[in-house]
Order: structure tokens, then C-alpha cells, then sequence
């Protein structure tokens, strides 16, 4: 199929792997598939040693479930960017291993106490379903079939976290006031998630073009905005004063000052360059190394039974 | 303490698979653990007593649930599922007649998902001592773990006796042993990994077939303290005095 064709049919769940797509298109969703799977695995890595923090038994078992159903999305999309056959998944995971997987501003900031648990399980979590949400109507079906899935799942993530931020805020003055400078710490960042304004972004003219992507950056930043700023009001957080944020009674829509936000810190960031971040990555690798030992035995023991070793049931 | 510890494997599992996998054992033990607990506030118990305003040292689980993984070590993982498994297959088993129905009540969801946990364990045992990396690794996670497992039939104290003698379980502590160190020693065996059954003396483990420290004494390791410490930490950090419930009451569902 030449680009043209592409593009006049670019609609949602158009394409699938029986297409026989160009190298740019399937270029083009591998790395926004990646991006998400390789998100999904740095955000549970992120998360994971909460579970232990946690300071209840069935806020416990919620917290578990949900790192679990992120590494479940991690291996669902990872399938959908292999379906373009232009990356393997070992490769796409030694790539992240390697620091040349890209992920999530948001997934690069170290996260220290509980009360920061909100501030992804709520407000990225709710940010990134957005997103997720028109993803559904994706061009390549696996995309957007995965996100069927996934935003199923997220849907009780965002009630985890809401819960959390909902006893945080009703709790001790000591706990609001945590929960106040962790959201002072996060709102920009939770603000940048969404990338800087569509004519900065690079990626999107195309990825718009044949259907990847449905929405651009900043009306997905303005959808967050119309519901998460009077969510965060009910819970009783101050918006902080940067960046400067203008709500149009008229057209109910929020004007942000973007240029006050810290947008060198942001593309450090999404070079994989910023400190925290460096630090995840290859904390991650670190420990994914120390069982390559049973990937590699794994690997003999199917070359030396020709396929038949005995699989485990995981 | 045990699901707590798997949850250290959660996004370090060997495969996206195998991650997924321990995830589910992690939470099917924390749900059991949370019918446990409940059961337990029936007699007039919070979660905070049980759990997060505990003395420490009152704790009473064995030193095998406590011990941390050393990184990369799945081994360890697979050996001590597998002990810990076998052994909640037995002690299960033996309270389907308990003469408590509260008890008898939530034997049947928690037997049904450790079948599955012996079945990943037995597995993944199978799979790692056919190369000898694997079969090295796992030698030496059961020669280090095995004295730890043994502990999970040390008596807490007398409690045992009244337990044996009210029929809340149908089957003594020394019974199931006998029948665990059988299982575990011949699967083991079976492939390729030596282990010696334990000394027997007056009906007990020999003290020196058991770990220094047992636990179902109360005598725990250094790091029971630091485990502890990590688990408690937001609920001291934020001043809570009670324990969120999210569920169901599970004599309700």
C-alpha cells in the first residue's frame, strides 16, 4: 500500500497485519507502541516497591494487582508493536535496558513516599487514560484493540488512586499537607505529560496523518484539564501558581502559560538524560541482568529438546 | 510476610511472563492472608493489632517467609514457593474437617489457587535443574532453605496441643512433617538435587537439622526487624491509627 492510500483511509481499526503497510507507517506505530509498552514497564518498576509501603492489607493486594496489570499491558503492546514486524521484543527490551528506550516524562522522577502515590495513580494514571481512550480508534487494529484491555483495567487503577488521594485528603493536617507539596512537586511535570504545544511536537503531523493517533497534545491536555482541575479542587488541593493557568468561563477551557514551565528539564528528560530517570533505567537493567541466567538456561535446555522442554505454567 | 516478599520479584521476574506469574502468587497469598486476618477480627481484633501496631518481636511466622532474595536469585524464588507450597498443602489439608466452620469456610478458595502455586513451583523446578546453571542454583537454594522449611512445623508453644485437642486442625504438626520431608526429599531427588531427611529425636527435628533462628518462637533474623520496619513505614510516617478496608467482608462475599 503506497503513503497516499494510507492516508485517504487512515480511519479507526483500518489496518492490520494482513495489510501489506509502507516501512514509514509501520515505522512510525512501532515507536509509539513501544513509547506506551516501555511506559508501562517504567511505570510498574517505578510503583513496585510501594506495595510494600502500603499501609493496609487490602491496599496491598489493589496495589500488587495493579503493578501486575501494568506489566500485562507492557507484554500486550509489546506483542502489538512486534505485529509490524519491524522490532522483536527482546530487542525493544534490551533496547529500554540499553537507555535508548523511550518512556514517560512522568516515570523518570524518583517517587520517595506513599502520599506521591496519587500523583501517578490518579493524575498520570487519568492523564494517560485520556490519551489511552482515543487510542481505542487507532488505526493499526492490535493498537487499538490492546487499548480495549487496557483501558478497562486502568479505569480501576484511577479508583485505586482516587481512593488513595480521597483518604490522604480527608485525613490528619499533617497528611494534607503532604499530599499538597507532593501535588506541588508533580503538576508540571503531570502538565508536560502531554508534551509541549502541537507546533513543537515533532512526531505528530504524521502519526495524525495515518490515523495513529486521534487527538493531538493539546486538546488531550485540555480534556485533562476540564476534569482533573476541579478534581483536585474537591479533594481540597491548590492548584499551584506555576505555571500560570487562565480558566474561559466562556468556553470552559483552561489557558496554561506554557513557556513558564521548565521545557529544557522536559526534553532532558525525554532524551533519557535526566539524573532520576538514568538512575530507573539502569537500577532496571541492573536487575534484569542478574536473571539473564535463567533467560539463557531457558533458551539451552529448549535448544537441546528441540522445543519440547517442559514449560512452566506461568 | 511471604507474599511481601515476593512482591520483591514483581517487575525483576526473569520474563514478562514469569513477572506476571509471581505477581499472582504474591496477591493469591495476600488474599489468603487477608481472610485469615478477618477471621481473626471476628474474635475482636483490628488490623492494626494483628499487623501494624505489633511488637516485632510477637510475630510468629518462620524465619523461611522473612529471609530477603538475593538479587537475581530466582532460583531461591522457585525453591522456597515450592517448600513453602507443599507445606500449606498439607496444613490446608488439614483443617478441612476443622471443627471450626469459619475456618472449614475458607479452606476450599485458598486450596483451589496453592494448587496452582505447587504446579508454577514444580514446574519451574523442573525447568531450572535441566541445565547446570539451574541445577547448581537450585542445590544451593535448598541447601540453604531446607533447615528454614523445617521451621514451618516447629511448635509456636503448648497453643498446639489445645489446637490439636479442640479439632481445629485433624492432623499434629509432627504428622505433616513426616509426610512434607517424604514429598519434598523424593521430588527433589527425582531430579537430580541432593537433600538429606533431618534428624528425628523424641519426635522433633534435631536441633541441629533447624535454622538459628525458626521464628515460630519468636526468635526471628536481623532482617525480620528491616522487613518490618519497610512494611509499617507510611503507617507510622502518616500517624494512622486504623487500617483501610476496601472489601467485602469475606463472610459476606
Amino acid at each position: 500500500m503506497d503513503l497516499e492510500t494510507v492516508k485517504e483511509r487512515a480511519g479507526p481499526r483500518e489496518f492490520s497485519p494482513e495489510d501489506d503497510m509502507p516501512e514509514e507507517y509501520r515505522k512510525a506505530a512501532t515507536r509509539m507502541i513501544q513509547f506506551h509498552a516501555n511506559s508501562e514497564i517504567m511505570g510498574a518498576y517505578l510503583e513496585r516497591p510501594f506495595i510494600r509501603e502500603a499501609p493496609s492489607v487490602e491496599r496491598k493486594l489493589a496495589y500488587s494487582a495493579k503493578v501486575q496489570d501494568e506489566l500485562g499491558h507492557g507484554q500486550l503492546l509489546y506483542r502489538a508493536a512486534e505485529s509490524l514486524g519491524i522490532k522483536s521484543r527482546d530487542q525493544m527490551l534490551d533496547e529500554l535496558a540499553n537507555g535508548e528506550g523511550k518512556f514517560l516524562n512522568c516515570f523518570h522522577y524518583p517517587m520517595e513516599s506513599w502520599v506521591e502515590v496519587p500523583m501517578i495513580a490518579f493524575f498520570v494514571d487519568g492523564a494517560a487514560m485520556r490519551r489511552q481512550a482515543t487510542l481505542r480508534r487507532s488505526s493499526w487494529e492490535p493498537y487499538a484493540h490492546a487499548m480495549d484491555k487496557v483501558c478497562f483495567e486502568e479505569g480501576f487503577h484511577i479508583k485505586h488512586g482516587e481512593s488513595i488521594l480521597a483518604e490522604l485528603a480527608s485525613g490528619s493536617k499533617k497528611e494534607q499537607e503532604m499530599v499538597q507539596n507532593a501535588f506541588e512537586t508533580w503538576w508540571p511535570r503531570i502538565i508536560q505529560f502531554f508534551g509541549p504545544t502541537d507546533d513543537k511536537s515533532t512526531h505528530h503531523d504524521f502519526a495524525a496523518e495515518v490515523g495513529l493517533k486521534q487527538m493531538s497534545n493539546d486538546g488531550l491536555r485540555q480534556a485533562f484539564l476540564n476534569s482533573y482541575v476541579p478534581k483536585a479542587e474537591e479533594y481540597g488541593l491548590e492548584i499551584p501558581d506555576t505555571p500560570t493557568i487562565e480558566h474561559d468561563e466562556e468556553t470552559d477551557t483552561y489557558e496554561i502559560a506554557e513557556d513558564e514551565l521548565d521545557w529544557d528539564e522536559f526534553f532532558t528528560v525525554s532524551k533519557n538524560e535526566y539524573e532520576g530517570g538514568k538512575h530507573q533505567i539502569n537500577a532496571r537493567k541492573e536487575a534484569q541482568e542478574a536473571v539473564a541466567w535463567v533467560r539463557e538456561s531457558l533458551d539451552e535446555s529448549e535448544a537441546a529438546t528441540g522445543g519440547h522442554a517442559p514449560q512452566a505454567a506461568d | 510476610m511471604i507474599a511481601d516478599r515476593y512482591t520483591d520479584w514483581q517487575v525483576h521476574a526473569p520474563t514478562i511472563e514469569s513477572d506476571i506469574a509471581i505477581a499472582n502468587i504474591a496477591q493469591d497469598e495476600l488474599g489468603h492472608a487477608r481472610l485469615w486476618y478477618d477471621l481473626l477480627e471476628d474474635f475482636g481484633y483490628t488490623e492494626p493489632d494483628l499487623i501494624w501496631e505489633r511488637d516485632p518481636d510477637a510475630f510468629r511466622h518462620s524465619t523461611l517467609c522473612e529471609l530477603p532474595f538475593a538479587e537475581g536469585d530466582w532460583a531461591d524464588a522457585i525453591v522456597r514457593s515450592y517448600l513453602y507450597d507443599e507445606a500449606e498443602h498439607l496444613r490446608l489439608g488439614a483443617l478441612e474437617e476443622s471443627s471450626s466452620p469459619r475456618i472449614r469456610d475458607r479452606i476450599g478458595k485458598v486450596t483451589s489457587e496453592e494448587d496452582y502455586h505447587r504446579e508454577h513451583a514444580e514446574n519451574w523446578l523442573r525447568r531450572l535443574a535441566g541445565g547446570d546453571e539451574g541445577r547448581k542454583r537450585v542445590q544451593e537454594a535448598v541447601d540453604r532453605l531446607f533447615p528454614y522449611a523445617l521451621g514451618l512445623f516447629e511448635p509456636v508453644d503448648e497453643v498446639e496441643d489445645d489446637i490439636d485437642d479442640l479439632g481445629l486442625r485433624t492432623r499434629p504438626l509432627e504428622d505433616m512433617r513426616a509426610e512434607w520431608v517424604e514429598t519434598v526429599t523424593d521430588t527433589l531427588t527425582a531430579i537430580g538435587i541432593d537433600v538429606e531427611r533431618p534428624r528425628i529425636e523424641d519426635g522433633r527435628v534435631a536441633e541441629e537439622d533447624l535454622p538459628e533462628h525458626v521464628g515460630r518462637d519468636g526468635d526471628h533474623t536481623e532482617h525480620w526487624r528491616t522487613q518490618f520496619d519497610e512494611i509499617t513505614n507510611t503507617y507510622r510516617e502518616l500517624e494512622r491509627h486504623d487500617a483501610t478496608r476496601l472489601m467485602e467482608d469475606p463472610d459476606d462475599e
